[in-house]
């Protein structure tokens, strides 16, 4: 016995040039659906260049393809089945318009950033679908009904899974969902929308469609084992959905469980008819493969909602979305198609034939490729040659049918000409926007404390990746771009608040140690893209390990430090504004030589050797004539020593080396003006000066004039690493950085204030040990210069200067009016040391 | 005011005239013609609109167009391996392979026209207009300069 969905559509139509209405329609329908499967494809193949997120791909197929498919294919077989009254016209031209817009507002809303759009778009899909099962449940009860009354009982549950599945993703478009309810919201979405509207619309058919393919009788009982098995089914998955919605993981799986069960009983008549007549076509195979699919997919999710946390069962669904969309719902809708689009594209039974013969071209090739990729796409190194063969074997399909409906389809000029000019424009202006906003993968080179920039907008968080060596310690500085909220939380457990539009939040990492993922938790933005990943590259640290290990200190590398990173909220920068010379002439001074762990360079500590507990240490002013009376005590672990370049006298007593718990007194006159340098007289000295022990005396020259304000900067080099791993850096002269009042980039990140037309001096002493420097100031001149005891430059001439050169252990003072608001950032303008640390910035106000 | 405000000048009322010229024979003339002339001429005076516009648009519009869009580029920096930057780089690249589909579709139509397929050739000439419309588009998207 034939079925009816043959005795319906294959009544000869009369061989006339012009299709019939019922073709005409079917040909619209169906090319929609192909041009969303093309638009699928497309995309995959774009999705590198274009920065597309997996969610748009997923929608693209699913939203745009599969449903209109089911809507045009639920009507069909509930109208040819139930012999229902035609539908009303208009709502049979309005309803892919409507459904149709509503699909381009959520697949553009949500990438866009545009959350009204994707809401009311995915309100108006809802609303479409209820309406087309609603009329069908109308107008099903005028109908006779019949042996295949059961058909529309899966249709319309189908139709209100999709209402709730729909509801559920609108609500996460819509970013109103509350934060810790979102990935339950979305795996409420996905196994409604999968299993339910997808799921029940394709075993509904299959019922009747399976013996039409397969070209035999339908097994006995069939209506009942249908009913039976929604019966069961539609509780089922409702006590599933319900239960992942609420967080009761249990109930859930249970529920999955009965549908599960369910399923599986429905398929009893499937198999029964397939030992009754095994598969013969390629549209039967491929039935076959993609309901097998249907059932491994429903036994891993099984699985996965048993052993999973509510919480992450979403997260675990995503895992078997190849399977789902390649292996189940592609190859039903593509199995489908290759039986039913001949029939319905008429032309009598030689158009038919016709038809037949195009479509099923190459199948054997098409059906065995995604079948044998579809398991590949589960391994990292396989997926995308997987994808490349399942995305080939799907376009042959489709250019195929594309063919054999626009055969049918006899558009009017002025339809297809608009439509190849939308096409085109469409697919420029997709290209004219694409392409990542921020650098996709941002590379940290070495290790140590490393600060990335983080920014969230347009359901992107960009970088997308960032690659750091084993152990770096991450701190991303998070910003949120976008005019909706977002946040960032990392599979570590940090977490941003939610950001507002332009809110920042920081997150500091633990070292790292294998890679983290990182998401936004807002609902439905993980979904559309909005992840990125921390990645783990080589190991550059190793090789300083054992040092730390037997010092017990921070392993630092020359290149692992980043100036831009915040310093510790602790730090607090070397004040650089120098005071006045006090009164007197006699300055008693006290220095206690110590060793001490400050901060060098952002986010970096370690242990210097000090006078006074400070890099530099403290600052000595006086006039010439002046005598200092130093009492230099050593608190310190190691023999040191005190020089001071300002005091002139015999070295061998006051110069030498004390031993810990010992003091001297150091007595000297200041005979000459000057920025002098004092530092660590104990050999090595390249060790001492670099490890911190300098400091500066300020003599000012006779009649120094005065000024609005006043700034010393000592400028000296740095050496990270423990304090022997230093030494072998100091010996090449291989600075990590240069900074300036011990601290590389500190100004940078405590700008030092003056106004604009104030004159301001700024004294320079270059402790080295090993280099000078050429003080700059980026936008400002020197219009007065002091090197060495000398003026090079005197106010009120018509020469400038622009640097302040000093070489290791020289000093001088440089002066200079700021002409206008602004920041001004100062270097040592030998740019290898400017750019690494000597770098600082005046913060001129009005 | 300088010499590219000119180059600027020329480049946009090419355009302007070109895509304006397509608009007001599609939506205007074409209408009418078919309404008030008789079958005889009408063929007649369609084809010769359609020469003339023709005519113009290869002798002055695309020249005009073309030369001072490289112009243009040439003055901006723009480089090939710029043009697959994401922004300006992307938008430009898209404007002009939009424009090179354009140009095929009007050859189409001219093409259709001679072989008397007087359907395609309609399509075609809808085709190259919404897509001169869409490299409106893209040029107004085009980041000021």
């Amino acid at each position: 016995m034939s079925s009816p969905v043959l005795d319906v559509k294959t009544r000869p139509e009369p061989p006339s040039s012009a299709p019939s209405p019922r073709t005409a329609w079917h040909a619209r329908a169906n090319a929609i659906v192909l041009g969303w499967l093309a638009l699928t494809l497309v995309a995959m193949a774009a999705r590198g260049v274009l920065d597309l997120p997996r969610w748009l791909l997923v929608h693209l197929f699913l939203l745009g393809a599969v449903t209109n498919a089911i809507v045009t294919w639920t009507e069909h077989f509930a109208t040819a089945l139930l012999r229902l009254p035609p539908a009303g016209p208009r709502w049979v031209a309005a309803r892919p318009v409507a459904l149709n817009a509503g699909i381009a507002g959520v697949l553009g809303g949500s990438p866009a950033g545009l959350p009204w759009l994707a809401t009311g778009g995915a309100a108006v899909v809802v609303g479409v679908v209820a309406a087309h099962v609603g009329l069908l449940a109308v107008r099903s009860r005028r109908a006779l009904g019949g042996r295949f009354a059961h058909v529309l009982g899966w249709y319309v549950c189908s139709g209100g899974a999709l209402v709730v599945g729909g509801t559920l993703g609108g609500v996460m478009a819509s970013g109103l969902a509350p934060e810790s309810w979102h990935e339950r919201i979305e795996a409420a979405h996905v196994h409604a929308n999968v299993l339910g509207w997808v799921g029940l619309a394709v075993l509904g058919t299959l019922f009747t469609l399976w013996p039409t393919v397969l070209r035999t009788r339908m097994v006995e009982d069939v209506g009942a084992v249908a009913r039976w098995a929604l019966r069961l089914a539609v509780p089922g998955l409702a006590v599933a959905v319900g239960g992942l919605l609420v967080g009761a993981g249990p109930a859930a799986a249970a529920g999955l469980a009965l549908f599960t069960g369910a399923v599986v009983f429905s398929l009893v008549p499937f198999v029964r008819t397939a030992r009754q007549r095994r598969p013969h076509n390629p549209a039967a195979w491929m039935l076959a493969a993609g309901t097998c699919w249907f059932v491994v997919v429903l036994a891993a999710d099984l699985f996965i909602v048993a052993t999973r946390p509510p919480d992450e069962v979403a997260a675990g669904f995503e895992t078997l979305l190849p399977l789902i969309l390649a292996g189940f719902v592609a190859q039903i809708l593509v199995g489908s198609l290759t039986f039913l689009l001949p029939v319905v594209l008429g032309g009598g039974p030689a158009g038919l034939k016709r038809s037949a013969a195009l479509l099923e071209r190459g199948w054997i090739i098409r059906l065995a490729l995604v079948n044998a990729a579809v398991p590949f796409t589960l391994l990292p190194w396989a997926s995308r040659a997987a994808w490349a063969a399942v995305a080939a074997a799907y376009a042959g399909f489709v250019a195929l049918a594309a063919v054999a409906v626009s055969r049918k389809l006899r558009p009017s000029p002025p339809v297809l000409g608009i439509g190849v000019g939308a096409v085109l424009t469409a697919l420029a202006v997709v290209f004219a926007v694409s392409g990542p906003t921020g650098p996709a993968v941002r590379t940290v080179e070495g290790g140590g404390v490393q600060t990335v920039q983080v920014t969230l907008s347009g359901m992107r968080i960009s970088p997308g990746t960032i690659e750091a060596p084993r152990g770096t310690r991450l701190v991303l500085k998070v910003t949120n771009r976008d005019a909706q909220p977002h946040d960032l939380r990392l599979a570590t457990g940090e977490q941003t608040p939610l950001l507002s539009a332009g809110e920042s939040a920081t997150l500091t990492l633990p070292p790292l140690t294998g890679p983290v993922e990182g998401w936004c938790t807002v609902a439905g933005h993980r979904a559309a893209g909005m992840t990125m990943q921390i990645k783990v590259t080589g190991d550059p640290a190793a090789t300083h390990s054992d040092h730390s290990q037997h010092s017990g200190m921070n392993v630092m590398d020359g290149s692992a430090l980043d100036l831009a990173a915040d310093p510790s909220p602790s730090w607090k920068p070397y004040d650089a504004a120098l005071r006045p010379a006090p009164g007197g002439t006699e300055h008693k001074v006290e220095l206690h030589a110590t060793e001490e762990k400050p901060e060098v360079a952002p986010g970096v500590e370690q242990e210097m050797w000090t006078f006074g507990g400070g890099v530099p240490g403290p600052v000595l002013r006086g006039k010439v004539g002046d005598v200092f009376t130093v009492t230099f005590v050593n608190d310190g672990a190691m023999g040191h020593g005190i020089d001071f370049h300002a005091g002139s006298l015999a070295p061998d007593v006051p110069m030498r080396t004390i031993q810990p718990g010992e003091r001297l007194t150091y007595r000297f006159k200041a005979e000459h003006a000057g920025a002098w340098l004092y530092h660590c007289s104990t050999m090595p000295m390249l060790q001492h000066i670099a490890n911190g022990m300098y400091g500066a005396v300020i003599i000012d020259p006779p009649d120094l004039p005065a000024v609005d304000r006043e700034y010393l900067l000592v400028q000296g080099e740095l050496y990270l690493g423990t304090v022997d791993g230093r030494a072998a850096g100091m010996r090449e002269g291989k600075a990590d950085a240069w900074m300036f009042n011990g601290m590389a980039a500190g100004y940078d990140h405590a700008p030092l204030p003056a106004k604009a037309g104030e004159r301001v001096r700024i004294w320079v002493v270059a402790a080295g040990p090993g280099s000078g420097t050429a003080f700059h100031i980026v936008g400002a001149q020197f219009d007065t210069v002091y090197k060495e005891g000398a003026y090079l430059l005197e106010r009120g001439g018509p020469g400038g200067a622009q640097a302040l050169d000093l070489s290791a252990a020289q000093g001088g003072f440089a002066e200079t009016v700021f002409p206008e608001p602004g920041r001004y950032p100062f270097v040592d303008h030998d740019m290898r040391h400017g750019e690494a640390g000597a770098h600082g910035l005046f913060e001129v106000t009005r | 005011m300088t010499l590219w405000t000119a180059v600027r000048f020329l480049h946009v009322i090419s355009a302007a005239l070109w895509v304006g010229g397509q608009l007001t024979v599609s939506l205007v003339l074409l209408p009418i013609a078919k309404r008030s002339l008789p079958v005889s001429t009408r063929a007649q005076v369609l084809q010769g609109v359609g020469r003339r516009f023709g005519m113009f648009t290869g002798a002055f519009f695309l020249p005009v167009q073309i030369g001072t869009g490289i112009a243009l580029a040439v003055h901006k920096g723009v480089t090939w391996e710029s043009l697959a930057h994401p922004g300006y780089g992307r938008i430009l690249a898209a404007k002009l392979l939009l424009f090179c589909a354009v140009m095929i579709a009007a050859t189409l139509h001219g093409w259709a026209n001679r072989h008397h397929r007087t359907s395609f050739a309609r399509s075609m000439a809808i085709a190259s207009l919404v897509g001169s419309v869409g490299i409106v588009l893209l040029a107004t998207a085009l980041p000021a300069t």
